[in-house]
């Protein structure tokens, strides 16, 4: 809301300079956005809250100011001798619905001449931002940036039966608005109608064929109050946003229409050089509105803000903003200005008294509540924890948005219905992300292309699915590794990301977690065909990993190998609940190493699940300790060695025994894999 | 027995190398070889020794390993002096830089959040989080933004097709909705996490940001307790001189309303520079003052429509924008490079 500073002071006789009273209109709410010196004058633009329509206008911010100063008076123009006559015959204003239309004040003024407003008035509506345009269109724009109220102007002689109507549009009724775009209209639209035909949009814009133009002779004034949600449903509809549909949305004074008119007379009176006297006037206000009385307790606003402030102090701050203050023992029962639509209970006048007297009084003190139970989050120390061990593995966390492309959905699988928004910011952030993975790869390929040769990335947010209509969301983590692991240098072997340090990082995490990660060969869109795996936690599906299909690394014209990983956050930060001791086994193991020659076409999986099926009773664990191919083997054969090791749980295993359970066991495996000992 | 002799191989091994690395000269590489390969106290002749006290089967495995212990040492010693002979030996410099190993991190935007859950978590409030898509009446409705009010046209919201009841939320603060739902007074929690404005994205917009709300519901809850917490708060985080400025706001959820403004931390931020602002300081532009957040005492109606009585409880909101902190805080100057994920910008923070 832009304020000519010298104009506001003919309506508050305050001698601030600028900086002050800036300081003082922040100090109330009131913060300066931009200050502008147009034609010498300084015009500041103020930021304005919706709950505050009132601040739309010269008045409103004087009332202020004159709150704030009890040295201060609001001095509004004296409109006292203005003459607004009586209803005459011939015409008539109707309002169809009050619902729609609290108030519809209008009176008819003839034998005008439209001519220029006096060279002050439009030098005032300049440094407003406002288009002089003639004494007529000029002085309703000045009486709504003085007062607030918008005005409407018509050409008499434009209105066909001696009437304007206030109701709903029919469907499909057509009207050219001033900006010349025509528009259809329905039920949902508040007109300005005459005996025949719409005239104007209410409290939004009006039409152009009965605008005021050079030529008009006699006008109909309109001073209105509209009801708010209707023209703001009204002007968005159509896409309007003007000044009249901003002020109507946030609720206008229904009190204010009679003197925006006088204001608007005495205006033209000055232009056209003679007193104006209407020749026809009515006041349509067919539920005058009545406002219940808030009861405030007279200790409340003191008890509310813990801020020293007595009773006479907020009665007196109250009064000067224009509340009627009733004395109820040990409350007030207070009624709200009319100009004040947005006052309605208690904690409403407290906020008022704590502005005036100045948020500034307010001295800070520590609340005393605990949460009687606190609840302490498990989850959050095994988070850092996770990202800690990330970060020392050369990962960095990345943040990307919840939507993305439908391509990139499309990467991790065909949904069934995809979650899109209705209103995207566009195609390349239409739906909402069903896999992080794809948007690493568009971190990946960023940093690429900035020359980083070692790209491992992770990040932390959640998927989004459409279950059976209802939006599902899950907290993954996510990762990725594109390039080098290790760079080369004096001292250390360069080495490529593969999928076997990713499987090991992945492992490490699930040990520092506690969880042991069991990969399992599985086909998921994102990953290459047996290069991808199932990543089961604690037994349960916990995610995936693999290497990326090339259709997911081609999108972004990747050329090395993409690593990835995506799990299921909860399920790593659940954990496996709560541990008890267990005491280990005290008897010696014994080791025994098995090495042998396996097919090429056999995977290490296969063997895994062989053991799995015939391990002996006594078989503790075993891991794989060498993997050989090359000089020495057949073409199709590799060379594995496994490190077996057992024990019994109640007794210490003789060496015979273990060489008998290995090679029973080692030769039942052998041949059921077909395995050459070595 | 053979693991007990594996584990006695693999000693011998690792002194014998050991003892290697300090052999100077000539005369001690021969006192080497005595004590390793000399015929009868000789440590690889008394391991071979001992192979009698395996058992049978495990002879030839046991015997292997010594076997290669063996000629391990002998092809070291033979080694030996043409390494001790020539000149320059090898060369061996402390000073040679470290391999550098890679490093990763925290987003900058991740550790913000970290560090003010932190703080509030030292005072004693509970983490709550909610859903990203939440249903229109926890995000407005419920706090007291009806449909059709203009406040709406503040905040510019996300919805997704087929779910009209659903929007991206548009603020953390339908979380307070469910916990206060959900739980009865004394509430005391923040509620951290994303949150989504249909805004293009420019050097203070992005269509999805972070967010810390703090709630605080009990009796006797007054506007002073929030002004103290959020000076418990900002000087823990900005700094212990930071002083604070209350200046009123609206917000539907909240009455009476505050924006809060701090001291510049930087040019106001010592106690002995504390009265006047740096004209030329680079984080406040001069004023002397960050805006960083909102706050206010609960709304009577929104209290109610959570099934809390507001003549028996009061409380206080706060709210702040951790990707304003990157930039107030950390002088990230456009908010877009908080969500490119360079690894140039991200590797200089977390």
């Amino acid at each position: 809301m832009k304020i000519n500073v010298e104009y506001l002071k003919r309506f508050v006789a305050c001698g601030l300079e600028d900086g002050a009273l800036r300081e003082l209109l922040a100090g109330l709410g009131l913060g300066t956005e931009e200050v502008l010196q147009v034609g010498g004058e300084t015009v500041l633009d103020l930021e304005t809250t919706p709950n505050r329509p009132d601040w739309l206008s010269h008045y409103g911010v004087a009332r202020e100011i004159a709150a704030k100063d009890p040295g201060l008076r609001f001095t509004p123009m004296d409109l006292a001798a203005v003459d607004l006559g009586a209803p005459g015959d011939g015409f008539a204003i109707h309002i169809e619905d009050p619902a729609d239309c609290r108030r519809y004040s209008g009176c008819i003024v003839r034998d005008l001449a439209v001519r220029e407003s006096p060279p002050d008035v439009q030098k005032l509506l300049v440094s407003l931002g406002l288009r002089p345009i003639n004494d007529v269109v000029d002085a309703s724009n000045l009486v709504m940036m003085t007062c607030g109220q918008p005005l409407h102007i018509f050409d008499l002689e434009r209105l066909r039966g001696g009437q304007v109507r206030v109701r709903r549009a029919r469907a499909g009724e057509a009207l050219r608005l001033l900006d010349e775009r025509d528009v259809t209209l329905d039920g949902g639209h508040l007109l300005i109608a005459d005996g025949e035909r719409p005239l104007a949009l209410a409290g939004v814009m009006g039409g152009l064929d009965s605008g005021i133009t050079p030529a008009t002779r006699h006008v109909f004034i309109e001073s209105a109050c509209f009801d708010p949600v209707v023209i703001r449903l009204g002007a968005r509809s159509l896409g309007l946003k003007t000044d009249a549909s901003h002020r109507f949305e946030r609720g206008m004074d229904a009190e204010a229409t009679l003197p925006a008119l006088r204001m608007a007379l005495r205006l033209l009176s000055r232009s056209q050089g003679r007193a104006l006297k209407p020749s026809f006037f009515q006041d349509a206000y067919p539920r005058p509105q009545s406002r219940p009385a808030i009861r405030l307790e007279k200790d409340f606003p003191a008890r509310f803000t813990g801020m020293d402030i007595s009773a006479a102090d907020a009665a007196a701050v109250l009064q000067r903003l224009g509340f009627a203050l009733r004395d109820d023992g040990a409350a007030w029962q207070v009624t709200s200005p009319s100009h004040r639509v947005d006052a309605e209970c208690r904690e409403d006048l407290v906020e008022e008294i704590a502005r005036v007297l100045g948020y500034d009084r307010l001295q800070g003190e520590m609340p005393l509540t605990a949460n009687p139970v606190l609840r302490v989050d498990e989850a959050r120390p095994r988070l850092q924890r996770l990202k800690a061990r990330l970060a020392a593995a050369g990962f960095q966390e990345v943040i990307n948005y919840v939507f993305q492309s439908p391509e990139e959905n499309r990467l991790a699988g065909a949904e069934e219905r995809p979650l899109a928004l209705k209103n995207p910011l566009g195609r390349d952030f239409s739906v909402m992300k069903n896999s992080l993975v794809p948007g690493l790869l568009r971190n990946t390929a960023a940093n690429a292309d900035q020359g980083c040769d070692r790209v491992a990335l992770f990040e932390i947010g959640n998927a989004f699915a459409d279950e059976a209509g209802r939006v599902v969301e899950r907290r993954r983590l996510a990762l990725s590794a594109y390039g080098q692991e290790q760079r080369p240098d004096w001292r250390l072997a360069g080495r490529e990301f593969d999928l076997a340090w990713l499987k090991t990082e992945l492992a490490a995490l699930a040990g520092l977690l506690r969880l042991e990660f069991a990969f399992r060969a599985a086909a998921h869109p994102l990953f290459r065909p047996g290069a991808c795996f199932r990543v089961d936690c604690g037994g349960r599906p916990g995610g995936w990993c693999g290497e990326v299909a090339a259709a997911a690394s081609g999108l972004h014209k990747l050329e090395r190998p993409v690593f990835a990983a995506e799990l299921d956050l909860e399920a790593l930060l659940a954990g496996s609940g709560e541990r008890r001791f267990q005491p280990w086994n005290r008897f010696p193991a014994a080791r025994r190493d098995f090495t042998f020659r396996m097919a090429r076409a056999r995977s290490f999986q296969e063997l895994d699940d062989a053991i799995a099926g015939l391990r002996p009773a006594a078989l503790e664990s075993y891991e794989l300790t060498d993997v050989y191919q090359g000089p020495g083997l057949p073409a199709d054969q590799v060379s594995l060695s496994l490190s077996f090791t057992y024990r019994a749980a109640e007794r210490t295993l003789t060496g015979e025994e273990v060489n008998e359970a290995h090679r029973g066991f080692t030769g039942r495996l052998a041949a059921q894999l077909g395995l050459i000992q070595r | 027995m053979i693991d007990e002799l594996r584990k006695e191989i693999e000693e011998a091994r690792r002194s014998f190398v050991h003892e290697l690395e300090g052999v100077p000269s000539p005369e001690t590489l021969a006192a080497l070889r005595e004590r390793f390969l000399g015929r009868k106290k000789g440590r690889v002749s008394l391991l071979l020794a001992r192979l009698r006290e395996c058992a049978a089967a495990e002879r030839p495995l046991a015997g292997q390993a010594v076997n290669e212990l063996k000629a391990f040492v002998e092809e070291a010693l033979a080694a030996a002096p043409a390494r001790a002979a020539a000149p320059a030996g090898e060369w061996r410099d402390p000073s040679l830089p470290p391999s550098r190993l890679p490093a990763g991190g925290e987003h900058l935007i991740a550790a913000i959040q970290r560090r003010i859950e932190d703080i509030f978590l030292q005072l004693g409030y509970e983490i709550a989080r909610g859903p990203e898509v939440e249903l229109e009446d926890y995000n407005f409705t419920k706090l007291n933004i009806p449909a059709h009010h203009p406040a709406r046209d503040e905040q510019d919201t996300f919805f997704l097709e087929g779910h009209d009841e659903m929007v991206l939320r548009t603020h953390t603060s339908p979380m307070q909705v469910r916990y206060m739902l959900e739980h009865r007074p004394p509430l005391k929690i923040i509620s951290p996490g994303k949150a989504f404005r249909k805004d293009d994205p420019d050097a203070t917009h992005s269509p999805c940001f972070h967010q810390v709300e703090a709630l605080l519901v009990d009796r006797g809850v007054r506007f002073s307790h929030l002004k103290g917490t959020l000076e418990a708060f900002c000087r823990s985080f900005y700094g212990p001189d930071i002083v604070l400025r209350f200046r009123p706001g609206y917000f539907p959820f909240t009455e009476p309303s505050a924006e809060v403004d701090i001291s510049c931390f930087l040019c106001r931020g010592r106690q002995d520079r504390a009265a006047t602002p740096d004209p030329a300081c680079r984080v406040c532009k001069g004023s002397g003052w960050l805006e960083i957040l909102g706050s206010g005492m609960v709304h009577p109606q929104v209290l109610r429509n959570c099934g809390i009585d507001p003549e028996e409880y009061s409380g206080f909101a706060l709210g702040m924008g951790i990707e304003r902190v990157a930039m107030v805080k950390y002088g990230v100057p456009d908010l877009r490079l908080l969500y490119e994920n360079d690894l140039r910008l991200l590797g200089q923070f977390g």
